[in-house]
Formats: structure tokens, C-alpha cells, sequence
């Protein structure tokens, strides 16, 4: 009997991830007019904004890439201070809305730019320039981290074999530390890429003349309504993605797993050291630069007339309903964490504590779907497959398609964390006589709760500020506040967008230091 | 169904389990008496871990009966066949205490509810681990984290005890040890145990029988000393005889089994 209730909620989940992700998906594909392909490929504007997206794509990706690179090395293999400092600094981008980083860039570099009048030089921000600054920008904190996981479980044993052989220091990287980077650099490489490619806040907002197929999708589906269209574009926004998902899951069945048996151990060397802080200090005056920028002309009166401070701007905001939307992405989030984190949770505890059965292994991979669905994409699919029903047009549909956006990342830190666990406690507790659920209340949850705690933060950070899956399913009353700043900018309320931003990272680095300080009380409490 | 032979305490009859094409275990047949310490040895792959895993209801068999006490219990679920698993890997509760991996179990049935802390200090003081109560797992040897596990299946009070090489896991120096104990406990709690072993010291050191098995047969059962002086064929004398280093060979000739104390 309690296997089958335990079935039942199987199917349950599997019924859900179905509805909500693959269901979405298919119609999306079975709404395209054929005749519509050809059509969307003779326009004229088709083969340069193909050209342009690759162009910038390319660019910034390999900007971004190197400069993680860079700045995992400095932190992993420098002896600088304040690395945990750094650290957290670098991330500061991802707490806030991809088009954020694109106001950032017209407040500091625009034509009327704080930084283009103070020192007299135009950079011509708007275009390529702009694009690629801007996602390298809101992109690198990514690569960033996932570059600093690879340095960190680096084995030194390797190294020292490398020396007593005579190698050099260069010799070493080229031989150990590249080969090493090589299969999950791949993997970053591509998902950077599919990050730059499919986000359309930042070329909106300094992309210019540049067009791009995300800005052309929400333009043809916000603007003109083209659901056909659309869809034709979000297949060729999926290409990218489904391929870093493919690599992913291929470099996953590798399970190339190497075991620390010494950390590596780094020399002085002052001339490394100098480099390491003058790359991690730029960096940081280049991230704070905007988050300043915010932080100032929230408080201008009117940027660049009347440069004296005020909380006109503050209070305009207010009245023009911030406050009405703050809430809207608070509840949003809120819903989205809890919910999402205990469906990422269960559906792990199911596969990773669970015979490995084609269902289950179904299950693991549709989990794993969202990965490769950009959020517009998603968003678009949601308009179709859910249109003329209850929650459509309510608070719950952009709850739902953010858990979705967001499933795999915290379902993945489960079950890896879920996995972790001695592979017999099913068949002890179950000789014991102890129900799986019990298992799960008793024993799981309670030695996963930094997992949770982690999972929950994903989730939250990202609803507030993501634009793209909720950008085609928000009307005016159930907006998040991130979605104020592109229509805030059409208005020109420059100062009021700068505010937004402020407030979205105030939220988000609040949520970021409890968490931090929960983990840290967990911790303390398991020592 | 009833058995009227009740001086045995676990009866197999015909056991037979394919997996994917292969027969894992081919129609076999044996038993156990109350009180016995009967070890499976084999090669991996031999069909002995799957052998343990239908017993306790783990995995299901394709044919054949099995009787505990005179009772079929062939189709129960685990919990209800009266059996306890200890495996190689301790598999403890990380959050719990060593108190708390014992007690967990009885607290959760009925008929142990009550006296579950009591059960559980006194099987964990029996296995002499009464002092590291309010220990973690992770603060705990491998040997004591084998004990603790052991402890847990004891305190359910089973009809036989299975072991999936149990002291496997453990470093050299802690197998003698955990050998010893071994012998102890099922003493001390009178109990029937089924051990599963692919080192033939562990198996002749230990046990009243030993069931040799390869791909799914049972090659020879008997005790020691007769598999030792008679191996029913060039298999039993390859894989087992040959293997026992010299001193155990002295020890097996004059006592008719291995043990350090005699």
C-alpha cells in the first residue's frame, strides 16, 4: 500500500512537470504556419539580425569567459586578501535585472552620460558596443562561478608530480590545468553563450539600430501579437541552449569526478599578487560603477538639468505605483521559492533516492528541460497553452512559469546533495520498517538544510529580477516591479528606473546576507 | 502454510531468479538451523548478494518458496519477514545519535514504542558501545559504526540476521577485531546469522557451515572442516582450499575449525 501512494505521487509530479513543461513546449511548435518560415526568412531584416546576435553573442561571450577566467584564477591561485570579498562583489550583477545593467550603461555612458560629461568622451554606446558591454556585465558573474568550483577541487598532487619532473609554470597550465578546464570550460562556454543570446534586456536598451532575435520576438509578440512568428524566432533561440543541455548531460554521464586529495598550494609571488589585485579592482569599480550610478540619480532631482538632491524622484516613483509592484514581485517570489524549492526538492528525492527505472530517469530529465528553454520562450509557450484558462492573466501563471524558468538549477543542487547519501538507506529503512516519507521528514530534510536554504535563494533572486519568462504573461496588475523598468524607460523616467534597480538589489542583498548568516548558524549548529 | 519440521529455522526450497536473461541464482535449495552461523562464500557476481536480498525481500524471486519458523514468507514485504540486513556500508542515520539510529526503528512500531530507549541502551550496551551514546556517525570508527549498525537490527529482536560483508569496509587491522565480535554477539543473543563473504579466512574463521557458491549454484555446503579435508570438486578446491594460508590450514587440522582463542 505505501508504495502505491508513493507511485501516485510519482505520477502526480510527472503529470505536473508534463502540464508545465512539456505540453507548453509542443504546442509552441505545432503553432507554426509553415508557410510563416519563409516568410520570417525573406524579410530583409531576417539574415543581419541573425548576423548581429551571433556577432554579439560571440563577442561577449568570449569577453566574459576569459575575464571569469581570469578572476577564478585570481582568487583560486593568488594569495591577494579579501578574496571572499571579491568574490561576493563579482556576483553583485546577478542581483539585478539584465536590463538594469543596460540603464546602467545609457546613466554612465549614454549621450548625456554621467561619465560621457565628466570626461568629455562618447563611446558611441549605443550598438554593438553597448551590447556586449552590457552582457558581458550581467553574464560573467555566472561563468565566474562556475569557473571557481573547477579551480577549487583542482588535485595539487598532479602539480607536484609536474614539478619534480622539471616542468614550468607555463608548461604546467598547458599540460594539467587547460586539459583539466577543457570538458566543463566547453560546457560554460555554451551556456554563457545561450545566457547572451536569448536575453533581450540589454540590447533593448543599448542595442540602438542593432537588432537582435530576442528584441525582434518581443516586439513581434508584444508589439504586433505574431504568435507564429514568435515561435519561429524562440525555436532558433532554443538551438543554442539545447545544445549546451546535450553537452551538459553528455559531460554528466562522463562523471568526470576527480578526488581532492591535496589542495593546491600556492607560493608567493609578488608580481602574480599585483596583477591578481589590479584585474580583481578594476573588475569591481567596473560592476559597482552602475549600482553608484543608481544609487545617485535616484536622489537627483533631473538628470543632467538640475543636479540637486532630492527625493523627488523617490516619491514620483511611488505614485506611480513602485510600491504597488514591489509587492507584486514580493508575493511572486515568495510563492515561487516555497513552492518551487519543495516541488525541485521532492521530485529529486524521488530520482536520486529511487531505483534507477526508465520512469524515474524520465522524470530526471524533464527536470532538467528548463535548462535548455530560454525564458522568452517559455513565456511565449505559456501564452498559448494556457490562454482562456483560470490562472491566466492572475499572479499564480507568472508563479508557475517562474518555477518552471527556474526548476532545474535547484532541482539539480538536490538531487546532487540527495545523492550524497549512503546508497542502502532505502533497503535498511525499509527492512526496518520505516516508510520512505518518514525517510524524508526524518532524516533527508533535516540533513539538507543549507541545500534548501540555497535552493530557496535561487529561486527568489531570480524572480526578482527576471523580465523574460514573465514578460508576454504580465498585465498592468499582477507586474513584477523588474518589468516597470522597461516601459519606465520609454517614458524616459530615467531617475525612476535608476531607483527600481536600487530596490531590486537592496531586496536581493538582503535575501543574500540571511542567507548567508542561516548557513552560517547551520553550520555551527552540525560542528 | 505450516511446516512441521521445526528444528530448522529457515527453509529454501528451489530458488530461482533471472535477471535479464541470466539466471542469477539456478533453482536452489538449503537451510538453517536456530542458533547456526552459516556464511555464503563465493566470487562477486556469484549470485550471493541477490540470494540475500530475495531472503529479506529486497528483490523478488522468479520461483521457489521460502520458510521462516515454519511460516512462508515468501511474498511478505521486508518488514514483515522477521529478518534484519546489516550491509558493508553501515548505511546509519548521519543526523541521528548512535541512541538515535537504535532507537528510531522501535519508536516507530507499536509494540516497541514504549520501551524503544530502553531496547535500544540495552542492545547498544550489550555490543559495548554504551558509552558513545550521544555520538554522531561521523565521530565514530568504521568498526563502532558497524557495531552501532549491528546494534540496530539486533534491537528489532529478528529470527536471522543477514550480513552483506559486513567487515569488509573495515582497515586490516579492524577486521580482527570486528571478527571476533562477531562470534561474540551472536553468542551473547543466541542469534541465527547468514553472512555473506567473498574472503574464505572471514568464512572458515566464523562460521558452523559455510555454502560455496559460483554463478548461481551452491558448489558444496558443509562445515569447514569438511570442505576443508573433502571439496566436492575442483572448483571448492581451487577457489577455497587453496586459498587459506598456512596457518590457518594448522589451525583448521587440529581443531576441525578456525579459531584464534583455541
Amino acid at each position: 500500500m505505501k508504495s502505491k501512494r508513493f507511485s501516485t505521487l510519482k505520477i502526480l509530479v510527472g503529470l505536473f512537470l508534463c502540464v508545465s513543461v512539456l505540453f507548453p513546449l509542443i504546442l509552441l511548435i505545432t503553432h507554426i504556419q509553415p508557410e510563416d518560415f519563409a516568410k520570417v526568412a525573406s524579410s530583409a531584416q531576417f539574415w543581419p539580425m541573425i548576423g548581429n546576435s551571433l556577432l554579439a553573442t560571440t563577442i561577449s561571450m568570449l569577453i566574459s569567459v576569459t575575464l571569469a577566467l581570469g578572476l577564478a584564477w585570481c582568487v583560486n591561485r593568488s594569495r591577494i586578501r579579501y578574496k571572499s570579498v571579491f568574490s561576493v562583489l563579482f556576483t553583485l550583477p546577478m542581483l539585478i535585472p539584465s536590463i538594469s545593467h543596460g540603464m546602467g550603461l545609457v546613466l554612465l555612458f549614454g549621450d548625456n552620460g554621467i561619465l560621457t560629461n565628466l570626461l568629455g568622451i562618447n563611446i558611441h554606446l549605443y550598438g554593438l558596443v553597448g551590447i556586449v558591454i552590457g552582457s558581458v556585465l550581467y553574464s560573467f558573474p555566472v561563468a565566474f562561478l562556475m569557473l571557481t568550483d573547477i579551480f577549487r577541487y583542482e588535485d595539487y598532487t598532479v602539480y607536484e608530480a609536474a614539478q619534480v619532473l622539471g616542468l614550468s609554470k607555463w608548461q604546467q597550465f598547458v599540460t594539467i590545468t587547460l586539459p583539466n578546464l577543457k570538458a566543463p570550460l566547453i560546457s560554460i562556454i555554451f551556456a554563457t553563450f545561450t545566457l547572451i543570446f536569448t536575453d533581450y534586456g540589454v540590447p533593448l536598451i543599448v542595442g540602438g539600430k542593432m537588432m537582435t532575435i530576442p528584441v525582434y520576438m518581443y516586439r513581434e509578440v508584444i508589439g504586433l501579437l505574431d504568435f507564429s512568428k514568435g515561435a519561429i524566432l524562440g525555436l532558433l533561440l532554443l538551438i543554442p541552449a539545447v545544445i549546451a543541455f546535450v553537452i551538459d548531460l553528455r559531460s554528466e554521464d562522463n562523471g568526470n569526478v576527480s578526488t581532492v586529495t591535496k589542495p593546491y598550494q600556492i607560493g608567493p609571488n609578488k608580481r602574480r599578487d599585483g596583477l591578481a589585485y589590479l584585474l580583481c579592482i578594476g573588475t569591481v569599480v567596473l560592476v559597482s560603477l552602475p549600482l553608484i550610478a543608481f544609487a545617485y540619480l535616484s536622489f537627483v532631482r533631473q538628470y543632467p538639468i538640475d543636479m540637486s538632491l532630492s527625493l523627488h524622484n523617490i516619491k514620483k516613483a511611488f505614485t506611480l505605483g513602485v510600491d504597488m509592484y514591489l509587492v507584486n514581485s514580493l508575493a511572486i517570489a515568495l510563492a515561487t521559492s516555497v513552492l518551487g524549492t519543495a516541488v525541485s526538492y521532492f521530485t529529486a528525492f524521488l530520482t536520486a533516492r529511487s531505483h534507477r527505472t526508465f520512469s524515474n530517469m524520465t522524470l530526471h530529465l524533464i527536470s532538467m528541460v528548463s535548462l535548455a528553454v530560454p525564458g522568452i520562450v517559455l513565456g511565449l509557450s505559456y501564452v498559448l497553452f494556457f490562454k482562456g484558462t483560470f490562472i491566466y492573466g492572475t499572479i499564480m501563471i507568472l508563479i508557475l512559469v517562474n518555477i518552471i524558468h527556474f526548476f532545474a538549477s535547484p532541482y539539480l543542487l538536490a538531487y546532487n546533495s540527495l545523492c550524497k547519501f549512503n546508497e542502502n538507506l532505502e533497503d535498511v529503512s525499509t527492512t526496518l520498517g520505516i516508510s520512505r516519507i518518514r525517510m524524508l521528514l526524518d532524516v533527508y530534510l533535516p540533513c539538507t538544510q543549507a541545500t534548501i536554504v540555497e535552493m530557496f535563494s535561487y529561486f527568489f533572486v531570480n524572480c526578482m529580477v527576471t523580465i523574460s519568462a514573465v514578460s508576454f504573461l504580465a498585465n498592468f496588475k499582477n507586474m513584477p516591479l523588474a518589468l516597470l523598468i522597461p516601459q519606465f524607460d520609454s517614458q524616459s523616467l530615467i531617475e525612476a528606473t535608476a531607483f527600481i534597480s536600487i530596490l531590486i538589489l537592496l531586496v536581493n542583498g538582503l535575501l543574500k546576507i540571511s542567507v548567508f548568516f542561516i548557513k552560517r548558524q547551520l553550520q555551527k549548529q552540525e560542528a | 502454510m505450516e511446516i512441521l519440521n521445526s528444528n530448522l529455522k529457515l527453509i529454501v526450497k528451489d530458488l530461482y531468479k533471472n535477471f535479464d536473461g541470466k539466471d542469477v541464482l539456478n533453482h536452489i535449495s538449503f537451510d538453517v538451523k536456530p542458533g547456526e552461523f552459516l556464511s555464503v562464500l563465493g566470487p562477486s557476481g556469484c549470485g550471493k548478494t541477490t540470494l540475500l536480498r530475495i531472503l529479506i525481500g529486497l528483490e523478488k524471486q522468479n520461483s521457489g518458496e521460502i520458510i521462516l519458523e515454519g511460516k512462508e514468507i515468501s511474498n511478505l514485504s521486508p518488514e514483515k519477514r522477521g529478518m534484519g540486513i546489516v550491509f558493508q556500508n553501515y548505511a546509519l542515520f548521519p543526523n541521528m545519535t548512535v541512541l538515535g539510529n537504535v532507537e528510531y526503528a522501535l519508536k516507530l512500531h507499536q509494540e516497541t514504542a514504549g520501551d524503544a530507549r530502553e531496547i535500544a541502551k540495552r542492545t547498544l550496551d550489550l555490543i559495548g558501545m554504551s558509552d558513545q551514546l550521544d555520538k554522531k556517525p561521523k565521530q565514530l570508527s568504521g568498526g563502532q559504526q558497524q557495531r552501532v549498525a549491528i546494534a540496530r537490527t539486533l534491537a528489532l529482536n529478528p529470527n536471522i540476521i543477514l550480513l552483506d560483508e559486513p567487515i569488509s569496509a573495515l582497515d586490516v587491522s579492524m577486521r580482527e577485531v570486528m571478527k571476533r565480535e562477531l562470534k561474540d554477539i551472536q553468542k551473547k543473543f543466541q542469534a541465527t546469522m547468514i553472512f555473506i563473504t567473498h574472503e574464505q579466512e572471514e568464512a572458515f574463521y566464523l562460521s558452523d557451515r559455510i555454502m560455496i557458491m559460483s554463478e548461481g549454484n551452491i558448489e558444496q555446503l558443509d562445515t569447514p572442516r569438511n570442505i576443508y579435508d573433502h571439496p566436492a570438486n575442483d572448483y571448492v578446491r581451487d577457489f577455497v582450499v587453496a586459498h587459506l594460508d598456512q596457518k590457518y590450514e594448522s589451525l583448521l587440522k587440529c581443531t576441525g575449525r578456525i579459531d584464534h582463542e583455541k
